[in-house]
């Protein structure tokens, strides 16, 4: 337990590492942007409560914001996509259930799994980040396509990085 | 209370989830100006929405007295411009008078009595000679052809509605500038009659009809109506019918216009006849 513990918070600070060291500088033709600080949110254990989901989801989206100077925009999309996460979980859940005491990881679930996992709580994340951002729904397919073009980036880092997980 | 209590336990995460993201929408809102105007705009186009519908009906209870105020303003407006420019040919003229050449004047009165259902029917006016009204003076509503006064007493004056079997104005076909004799058939308040347009000129549905100013009472080119319908009647002229301009059923203020060149337009063509 408190091994785990420990291991979550590395890799909270892993990844808020990369996202506002590297990622935040990626650019891709000005509009593409990964944000693969979401994986976080992704591997918290199953049977984590609620209200520290919740509270996790905040504090990483307040520590992206706090490290990209965009005060609320993560904040907001990370905690919608905590809300969402137990849904979610449950609506893709496998016919024998999720084995207790472990994480969403794709060595366990297999490859399928996690994809749709991940790029449905990607796409929540990104659409009501993105969406947040410009604030109003004039060019609202211009927008569309940030999100549609900024997922397909995050979700190819979030299962690189899933996959040298996997590796160890 | 065990119910609320109940309620809060069941619902505990949506309210954790409500509060932190009303927290972010709080840091958003505070923390970057272009959001923060958005909102604020937001919100203020929702107040300002009410606002406006509010003064909208306050406007609507003093529409009274803006319209009587308007009507003050347009007479003193029209004064001056009529000073200012003068008549299109004025080149020719050779004489010059201490109105600057002004030809009409104008002055607003409302209708305090009005009828459409006789056949002689006439309005009365609030304004009378005290105000300088004097009879022939034009009265016009809505810059089309209302009456003419006949009669005034120290602050009322009587006025021969256009609806009266009576009234006859000369009154032309702007589109082609053919005159004819303007009156009322007696039938529906919203139509009048125009005679002695040869057949020959090409009338249509929709011309605009207007006064010639032969009379000397009405200014030329005064709105009179829109031809409704024409049809030919004997050998040589049409008959239009000719839908007025004014309403005579909601007449209510309107403008008097007086020709200041009047009498001597009059004493002149006097000499010849």
């Amino acid at each position: 337990m408190i091994n785990r513990t420990i291991r979550l918070s590395l890799l909270f600070v892993l990844l808020i590492l990369l996202q506002v060291l590297v990622f935040n500088n990626i650019q891709f033709s000005g509009f593409v942007n990964p944000y693969i600080y979401l994986l976080f949110i992704l591997l918290l254990p199953f049977e984590i409560p609620g209200w520290l989901l919740l509270l996790l989801s905040f504090l990483t989206g307040l520590t992206v914001d706090l490290f990209s100077l965009s005060p609320g925009m993560h904040t907001f999309a990370t905690v919608l996509a905590g809300f969402v996460r137990p849904n979610i979980l449950r609506i893709i859940s496998p016919r024998d259930g999720y084995e207790s005491g472990s994480g969403p990881s794709m060595q366990a679930y297999g490859f399928r799994w996690f994809f749709i996992y991940t790029a449905l709580i990607v796409l929540i994340h990104h659409t009501s980040l993105f969406y947040i951002e410009v604030f109003r729904f004039q060019d609202f397919f211009r927008t569309m396509f940030r999100v549609i073009m900024s997922s397909v980036f995050s979700l190819a880092f979030i299962l690189l990085f899933e996959f040298s997980r996997k590796g160890k | 209370m065990r119910n609320l209590l109940n309620f809060l336990a069941r619902f505990s995460n949506t309210i954790i989830f409500l509060f932190l993201e009303g927290v972010a929408l709080y840091m958003l809102a505070t923390g970057n100006h272009y959001h923060n105007a958005r909102i604020g705009n937001t919100v203020r186009g929702i107040t300002r929405g009410l606002e406006g519908r509010i003064s909208n009906g306050r406007s609507y209870l003093n529409l009274r007295e803006v319209n009587e105020k308007l009507l003050a303003e347009n007479v003193a407006l029209r004064n001056r411009l009529g000073r200012v420019i003068k008549p299109e040919n004025s080149y020719f003229s050779s004489y010059t008078d201490t109105l600057f050449n002004q030809k009409y004047i104008f002055a607003s009165a409302e209708v305090v009595n009005n009828s459409v259902n006789r056949q002689k029917n006439f309005f009365t006016l609030n304004r009378g000679a005290r105000q300088g009204i004097k009879v022939d003076m034009a009265v016009t509503s809505e810059n089309g052809v209302a009456g003419v006064i006949v009669g005034c007493s120290e602050n009322y004056s009587i006025a021969m509605s256009l609806i009266n079997v009576d009234f006859k104005l000369s009154a032309r076909i702007r589109a082609n500038g053919y005159f004819g004799s303007l009156n009322w058939d007696g039938h529906n308040y919203q139509y009048a009659v125009l005679n002695e347009i040869p057949q020959h000129v090409s009338v249509n549905v929709g011309d605009t009809i207007e006064a010639t100013g032969y009379s000397a009472i009405f200014p030329e080119g005064t709105l009179i109506g829109t031809i409704s319908e024409y049809e030919k009647v004997g050998g040589d002229f049409y008959k239009i019918k000719v839908l007025l301009v004014s309403d005579f059923k909601k007449l209510h203020f309107v403008e008097i216009i007086g020709d200041l060149k009047k009498t001597e337009k009059l004493d002149l063509e006097k000499l010849f006849q």
